[in-house]
């Protein structure tokens, strides 16, 4: 399914923020709050994964409906998980696309990866 | 002990009414704080000791070698990037720009993934603001666009807009007529008396088609613009034109989201539009609780607000080429220094991803994402918790953050000093 990746904050992201290598913070900036309609459209259910790709890669994240969220759209905290695949090109600005990046959303048993992981897979070593 | 009138140091509206109980090194009560507050003061844990990447993982290193090591990596750097210092306080920006034209780096802080946009807009067309007070003391229409201050900035409302008592609007809640604008339905947007519920990257559009009304030109506007009923359009325009004063606040629903700075500006020109009608003001909505004072520093300092690049011997400033994503992004810096913030986290991949490639250095009083790509680790005070120091509100008013608790650490801008005098006699750009 086609959708616009838009992203933002959050008071229990905000509240886990300093503490982003812990299992709170990973559930809260993985979670990918999609419209109940598009849900059932996919054929899932809250807390079932689903595998977000756009050019500059993709992520394992966990669908949570929002009623809020409008159709074809997935919101995702800001964080690791949404900047795994935000492109990092600014046309100019210096300000990436955090909100209007073009994804694609589909149904998948792989698992969400925590911080570390996503660290690690870009050089990092977990402390 | 009780200590009153604390400040949060959380996010930008630095709430300066908190009370706090400690005993001795430990905060054990927060009262009148959000849950953000809460959090930041109750939940602060922290490396017991610098930590430095090597071959077999992680170890332990004295401060005062850790101090050394990174001066060597800043000495080395042909271009480093010395980037962050938007949770600190203003001593510590001051010395990071030091030692930026002192060594001939690129300083940059983290209004260049929020507002940086908005200042870009600002420079543009100017920026008519006030303070949080006279909102608060005046305001009977309020506009959120673009943001959720519910979740971003929980006590917005009740200290300065929606819920606040102000002199001229002693009934706040009957009195105040409260405007939001955004792409989804929130807590925000929930307590709107009206919700404009525009289609992703309409902004523009939208802001065009109310300044057109405004001026007396709804005829050429279609029935719909970005998803928003023309009458809604119209209906908002009578209300902000009617009011007695009004007040915009944006978020990173304008800064991030198509357009980006022009979005800003369109609504900068709003602003000043409704300014013929009535008195009509616009303001950003800062995240960081120190985000404003990094460019209040850096522009007394260097001239420019972010993004100065010291590589030419004097100050340079040209976002998209010297701001902190597109110089990760081209792999261009040999050498990063990240002062508190967590670019590990908080960058696209491809930028993080740079700093694992090169020494990296992160103070920074808690663990964040970026340590894991960093090679040394310095753990130091929390200004707010366990360091006083100067601290701009999201409305340029300076507030001092008061020191609550002593935890022994080192504060970030005595770290900082070490680093600039070990780098002094010598060096220069």
């Amino acid at each position: 399914m086609r959708c616009i990746l838009n992203t933002g904050r959050s008071v229990p992201q905000g509240t886990a923020v300093e503490h982003k290598l812990s299992d709170v913070y990973r559930s809260i900036a993985s979670a990918c709050f999609l419209n109940p309609v598009d849900l059932m459209i996919l054929g899932i259910e809250d807390g079932d994964r689903v595998r977000v790709t756009t050019p500059a890669g993709y992520v394992i994240l966990t669908a949570r409906p929002a009623e809020g969220v409008a159709r074809n759209e997935c919101f995702v905290t800001i964080g690791p998980y949404a900047n795994h695949i935000i492109s990092s090109e600014t046309q100019g600005t210096g300000m990436p696309d955090f909100k209007s990046q073009d994804a694609d959303v589909e149904p998948t048993e792989e698992a969400v990866k925590s911080v570390g992981e996503l660290m690690e897979a870009i050089g990092g070593v977990r402390p | 002990m009780i200590e009153q009138d604390v400040v949060c140091p959380f996010c930008g509206c630095l709430c300066d009414d908190l009370e706090i109980e400690t005993d001795g090194a430990r905060i054990v009560r927060v009262k009148n704080g959000c849950s953000l507050a809460e959090a930041t003061f109750m939940n602060d844990t922290r490396l017991p000791a610098p930590i430095r990447r090597t071959e077999a993982g992680w170890e332990e290193i004295s401060y005062d070698e850790a101090i050394s090591e990174t001066a060597e990596i800043l000495r080395e750097a042909d271009r480093p990037l010395l980037y962050g210092w938007s949770s600190t306080h203003g001593e510590t920006q001051s010395i990071g720009v030091h030692i930026a034209e002192l060594i001939g780096a690129v300083i940059d802080n983290t209004s260049t993934v929020c507002h940086g946009p908005s200042i870009l807009a600002i420079q543009e067309v100017g920026h008519p603001g006030c303070t949080l007070g006279q909102v608060k003391n005046r305001a009977d229409v309020i506009i959120y666009w673009g943001c959720n201050p519910v979740e971003a900035h929980p006590r917005h409302m009740s200290r300065y807009t929606t819920f606040a008592t102000g002199f001229f609007v002693p009934e706040a809640q009957r009195e105040r007529t409260v405007i939001v604008v955004d792409t989804r339905r929130t807590d925000t947007t929930n307590i709107a008396d009206e919700f404009v519920q525009i289609e992703h990257g309409g902004d523009y559009a939208v802001l065009s088609a109310l300044r057109a009304i405004v001026r007396g030109k709804a005829h050429v506007i279609p029935a719909s613009v970005a998803g928003v009923a023309k009458e809604q359009l119209v209906r908002i325009a009578e209300i902000c034109k009617n009011a007695k004063f009004g007040a915009i606040f944006f978020g990173l629903g304008l800064t991030m989201s198509r357009g980006k700075y022009k979005n800003v500006r369109n609504a900068i020109e709003l602003t000043d539009e409704l300014s013929r009608h009535t008195k009509f003001v616009i303001s950003p909505l800062r995240g960081h609780g120190n985000v404003y004072g990094s460019n209040e520093v850096f522009t007394w300092m260097t001239g420019y607000p972010f993004a100065v690049d010291f590589a030419r011997g004097i100050a340079f400033y040209n976002p998209g080429e010297t701001t902190a994503v597109d110089i990760l992004r081209r792999g261009e810096c040999d050498a990063a220094l990240i002062v508190a913030s967590d670019p590990g986290a908080n960058f696209p991949r491809a930028a993080a991803a740079h700093l694992a490639k090169i020494p990296t250095v992160v103070i920074d009083p808690h663990v964040n994402a970026t340590t894991a790509l960093s090679r040394i680790h310095i753990p130091c005070t929390a200004a707010g918790i366990d360091a006083a120091g100067t601290a701009y509100r999201m409305d340029g008013i300076p507030i001092r953050l008061k020191k609550v608790i002593d935890r022994g650490y080192p504060d970030d801008a005595e770290i900082l000093r070490k680093i600039y005098d070990r780098l002094d006699g010598g060096m220069g750009p």
